[in-house]
């Protein structure tokens, strides 16, 4: 190849073209790959790290749209336009209710977990079934207390604090509510398929999902609750 | 029974969309009848509207985009036209109609234009430039794309039933409400643009995991090609950012729907928040854009100067750097809503710290060509051109980072020409050059070069005569989105910026007289060999156009520049390396579920914008039990037998051959 | 055979015991694990939440440190249910999830809190919604 017209010297020319990311420093790229770090250097991973990971990726987003709700209130939470403020709507023994049936359901699903890799089916069922019980008790206390509210005029369209506590505490029990509907298919399909590589996988994203709802029913009762009727 | 929708939803009393509309549903109508004739049907059905491969479905983003790109120019061009017409004159566009022409223009040109474009690109070449045989979750992201596609038509249904939003591309409140735009349009942007997000984080989620979980062996982190730092780095910013989109205009949608109060003037709520919240997507989404683009250009730069790229370790830095300050900046869209010396500082710092990572890269290209022999291909005119307009628009943005500055040029003609600079200059014509380049890969023949570099001279020339007097008229004091001009003074300048206009369609037919010529002489433009341009990396490995498993073997790579490795140490041992051990494949198999799903999402959104109850719940629960059925199957993949395998690769090794033997001889020659 | 070995549906795998973890996952072979991580988690969490209920308005400790305590409390409950139940570890095999994590973390902090200060900021610049309508004509 032709180097004519180039002012740099012929061999710091030569030391660039064969040594273009070194640029003089130590030497890199020689290592060998750690295996079973995920560093993806050993080819690409198993299916099941695929999907447990990209459904992990999928819940920080689902996060952000939590976080954008949680900012929404904590924006919000006086502007109660001379209506009810926080303090007058939180009932702490009904929450305390809430949070131990949905701590309670968040276990048993860890432990069905626990038996579906043991591949026992019966406990499985019996743990997933409790876990979407909990579940529904929890769905049914909060629509029992935002119906108690509405008859005593309570509505989101009251004021922007209440929109904003009923946003991001009914966008909580839509994803549980959904999370219910989503257990529902995959006991039935447990019950049919057995333990295929896909139903487990499912099974792992089902884990992530209701304990990652758990992780945001934390931040809710102490924010909104707790701390609202702190104030 | 039908809600909010009546006869009076078709415009008849206005002739642009009424004619317009007519055209399109012509000219859809005969596209269909034409394929109907033609018995494309089961063709197009198995093997692009239920496929699941990678590059299939990046194609068909590519395609979405570019139509739609067409769409919003033609908005741009009535735009400029009006302004021009209308100076101490009504013009020919009422301002209903006006309001509804910017809005719809900015929200295609981003996101259904630019954003299809950009995450066709990923969805190509990632894959194929890390070894692996297709995305971690290719079904899921044929559902992506088909949801992508839907909020395209709804958007484009508004031209014809009903009216879109007059907000601006982003719809900020007290005006997006109920009370201000009581209309169907508000509705048809939200629809639409939630429906399309939710597909592009599918892309997101996808690509992520795929570039951090599925690469070849032997392809470190810091052995990927730049192009994937950079789709890593931009979807970390969908999976970060887009959920910020969804959950603000749910809100407003919430508002709209149920009479909630987050944005509204009333009741407590807060109109500011929204603007808040917006822009928290907004500055992201348009490093969502370029840093793609970015990518792009490196891959482009070192192919066509010879050398590897320079400093990759500090692109790769550079990148990352600017994948997080881009969360970090987002005030400086309303510096001039109120917020204070304080919290306009801070902003207007990080926002001059964040041009640090795109001028390391912009040093970085210049300096990979320095040194090398440089040819100057189409691919390679609009990556110059590319660094000339780029680095003033990234300059007038850094003047508009300043916030006494932007005092003064907020929403002025100032910002429209910025914008417009970084994203033509940037993402669109980093598109362009992508295009250029991988276009053989994609289908086999190159395009042809000629009208390649007029369509590249007549968009540079085109885009400076355009923007150049809106940035004068920005300074002179011209707010943006004006429907009629009260100062004689601008007309001169609007008459240029129409002019380039009309430069800026010439190019655009030159984009198309170019696709057509070389359709027409594909044979004559064939890539035999697969690898047209010299390439660096693992894509050029592959024949023109790639099998649908990608690579019979994957590949074990042992530097950085995978492809460059192998060709090199080919050249030197005069022979390929061996041929090697053939398995059965196993890929996933083509689904229905993405048209399904997508179909049911537009119905979905379309009952939702027109009122229609009964009709939305009856979408959604198909769409459920769709999605239930396709969960209930049991057979997901099949097996290509290593016969099959076997009789690809042979092919592809005789290609490689020939083009051994004659790189082999020009290294004799020179 | 265990799940991990037989759907290698792409090529590449590595040697049996050296696995890559998502969250939440852990080999076949470690099941009895997983119960004593269930019931500590469980255990841990119950007393946590118990404490932020018993401090909320009470006196047992300084009022106006109250809302601080409950945070703490809070991402103390969090970090429980990380690292019990979803199992986050430091290991290598963990580092994407760590880095994932923390990347949520990091945008959920500037969207909180940065919307907090700038809207905190505007209130006070701005004038109220509600004068602003009395203005119009």
């Amino acid at each position: 190849m032709s180097d004519a017209g180039l002012p740099a010297s012929v061999e710091a020319l030569h030391r660039v073209q064969q040594d273009p990311h070194r640029l003089g420093h130590r030497a890199h790229g020689a290592r060998d790959p750690r295996p079973g770090t995920g560093q993806g250097a050993t080819g690409p991973a198993a299916k099941r790290i695929l999907v447990g990971y990209g459904f992990w990726i999928y819940l920080l987003s689902d996060i952000v749209i939590f976080s954008c709700f949680f900012a929404a209130f904590a924006v919000q939470r006086h502007a109660t336009a001379g209506g009810p403020t926080v303090g007058d709507i939180v009932d702490i023994p009904r929450v305390g209710w809430e949070t131990a049936v949905l701590l309670l359901s968040s276990y048993t699903c860890m432990l069905s977990f626990a038996a579906s890799n043991a591949r026992n089916l019966l406990w499985t069922q019996i743990l997933l079934l409790l876990t979407g019980l909990l579940g529904l008790v929890f769905v049914l206390l909060e629509l029992q207390e935002f119906v108690d509210l509405a008859s005593r005029g309570i509505t989101p369209q009251r004021s922007a604090m209440l929109t904003s506590f009923f946003g991001l505490v009914g966008l909580h029990g839509v994803h549980v509510t959904a999370g219910g509907l989503w257990l529902a298919t995959m006991m039935a399909q447990i019950q049919v398929k057995g333990f295929r590589p896909e139903i487990n996988h499912r099974l792992i994203c089902f884990n992530l999902f209701w304990h990652a709802l758990d992780i945001v029913w934390i931040g809710i009762f102490t924010i909104v609750y707790l701390m609202g009727a702190v104030a | 029974m039908f809600g909010k929708l009546d006869l009076s939803a078709i415009p008849l009393s206005q002739p642009i969309p009424l004619i317009t509309s007519a055209i399109v549903i012509l000219i859809a109508i005969g596209i269909l009848a034409l394929v109907t004739v033609r018995g494309w049907w089961p063709y197009l059905w198995s093997e692009w509207i239920t496929s699941v491969d990678h590059k299939r479905i990046g194609i068909m983003y590519c395609l979405l985009g570019v139509l739609m790109l067409i769409r919003g120019f033609a908005d741009a061009i009535m735009m400029r036209t009006q302004q021009a017409i209308a100076v101490n004159a009504p013009g020919y566009l009422p301002p209903e109609h006006y309001n509804q022409i910017f809005s719809a223009h900015g929200t295609i040109m981003i996101l259904f234009g630019a954003m299809p474009l950009v995450l066709g690109f990923m969805n190509f070449l990632v894959p194929l430039q890390l070894g692996v045989r297709d995305v971690a979750f290719p079904t899921f992201n044929q559902v992506g794309f088909w949801l992508t596609a839907s909020g395209a038509l709804l958007v484009n249904l508004s031209l014809f039933i009903g009216e879109f939003a007059r907000t601006g591309w982003l719809p900020y409140p007290p005006l997006s409400q109920t009370t201000y735009s009581p209309g169907v349009g508000v509705d048809y942007y939200l629809w639409a643009v939630q429906i399309s997000g939710i597909g592009t984080l599918i892309t997101g989620i996808n690509i992520v995991t795929t570039v951090l979980k599925m690469r070849c062996r032997g392809m470190d982190y810091l052995r990927m090609p730049v192009f994937c730092w950079t789709a890593l780095a931009s979807c970390l910013l969908i999976v970060a950012a887009f959920p910020i989109l969804t959950a603000t205009l749910a809100m407003l949608t919430l508002d709209r729907y149920v009479g909630w109060h987050y944005f509204t003037s009333t009741a407590g709520g807060n109109p500011m928040m929204f603007v808040n919240l917006i822009w928290a997507w907004g500055h992201p989404e348009v490093y969502i854009l370029v840093l793609p683009a970015f990518g792009i250009f490196s891959e482009i730069f070192s192919t066509f100067s010879g050398k590897p790229l320079f400093g990759y370790r500090s692109m790769v830095a550079a990148t990352l750097f600017i994948c997080v300050v881009s969360m970090l900046v987002w005030l400086h869209h309303f510096v001039t809503m109120g917020a204070g010396a304080a919290v306009n500082t801070f902003f207007g710092i990080s926002s001059s710290i964040i041009a640090v990572g795109t001028g390391v890269k912009i040093y970085n290209w210049i300096f990979t060509m320095y040194g090398g022999r440089v040819r100057f291909e189409v691919p390679m005119l609009w990556s110059m051109g590319f660094i000339f307009t780029f680095i003033i628009g990234g300059l007038t943005g850094v003047l508009l980072a300043v916030p006494p500055a932007d005092f003064m040029t907020h929403n002025s003609m100032f910002l429209v020409a910025h914008f417009h600079n970084v994203i033509i200059g940037g993402v669109v014509f980093g598109i362009f050059a992508g295009t250029e380049y991988w276009f053989p890969k994609a289908f086999g023949f190159r395009l042809h070069a000629g009208w390649g570099k007029a369509a590249f001279w007549c968009a540079f020339i085109g885009f400076w005569v355009t923007f150049t007097p809106l940035y004068v008229l920005g300074l002179d004091g011209m707010t943006r989105r004006l429907q009629h001009i009260n100062f004689e003074e601008w007309r001169p300048w609007l008459y240029v910026s129409v002019a380039g206009i009309v430069i800026l369609v010439i190019g655009v037919i030159c984009q198309v007289v170019q696709l057509v010529v070389s359709i027409r002489n594909r044979d004559r433009l064939r890539d035999t060999t697969g690898d047209p341009w010299d390439g660096r990396s693992l894509e050029w490995a592959t024949p023109s156009p790639p099998p649908f498993f990608n690579f019979a073997v994957m590949p074990n790579v042992e530097g950085e520049e995978a492809y460059w490795g192998i060709k090199q140490k080919a050249i030197e041992t005069q022979q390929l390396s061996p041929e090697p051990q053939y398995h059965p494949i196993e890929m996933p198999i083509n689904s229905p579920v993405g048209i399904y799903t997508a179909f049911f999402s537009t119905v979905f959104g379309f009952a939702m914008i027109w009122y229609i109850w009964w009709l939305a719940i009856a979408a959604l629960v198909a769409a459920f039990a769709g999605f239930v059925v396709f969960a209930w199957r049991d057979v997901h993949e099949f097996e290509v037998p290593a016969e099959e395998v076997a009789r690809v690769e042979r092919a592809r090794r005789a290609s490689r051959e020939a083009l051994l033997e004659r790189l082999s001889s020009q290294e004799v020659g020179s | 055979m265990s799940d991990l070995e037989r759907d290698q549906s792409l090529e590449g795998s590595w040697s049996h015991g050296e696995h890559d973890h998502s969250p939440g996952d852990e080999p076949a072979e470690d099941a009895g694990h997983w119960i004593r991580n269930a019931n500590l988690g469980l255990g841990f969490s119950v007393l946590l939440t118990v404490a932020a209920f018993a401090l909320a308005g009470s006196d047992i400790i300084y009022p106006p440190a109250v809302p601080v305590a409950l945070i703490v409390l809070a991402i103390a409950q969090m970090g429980v249910h990380l690292v019990f139940f979803l199992h986050i570890t430091t290991g290598p095999d963990n580092t994407n999830n760590v880095l994932a994590l923390v990347f949520g973390v990091m945008v959920v902090f500037l969207i909180v809190l940065g919307s907090i200060w700038i809207m905190d900021h505007l209130t006070q610049n701005m004038m109220p919604m509600e004068k602003m309508i009395e203005m119009q004509p």
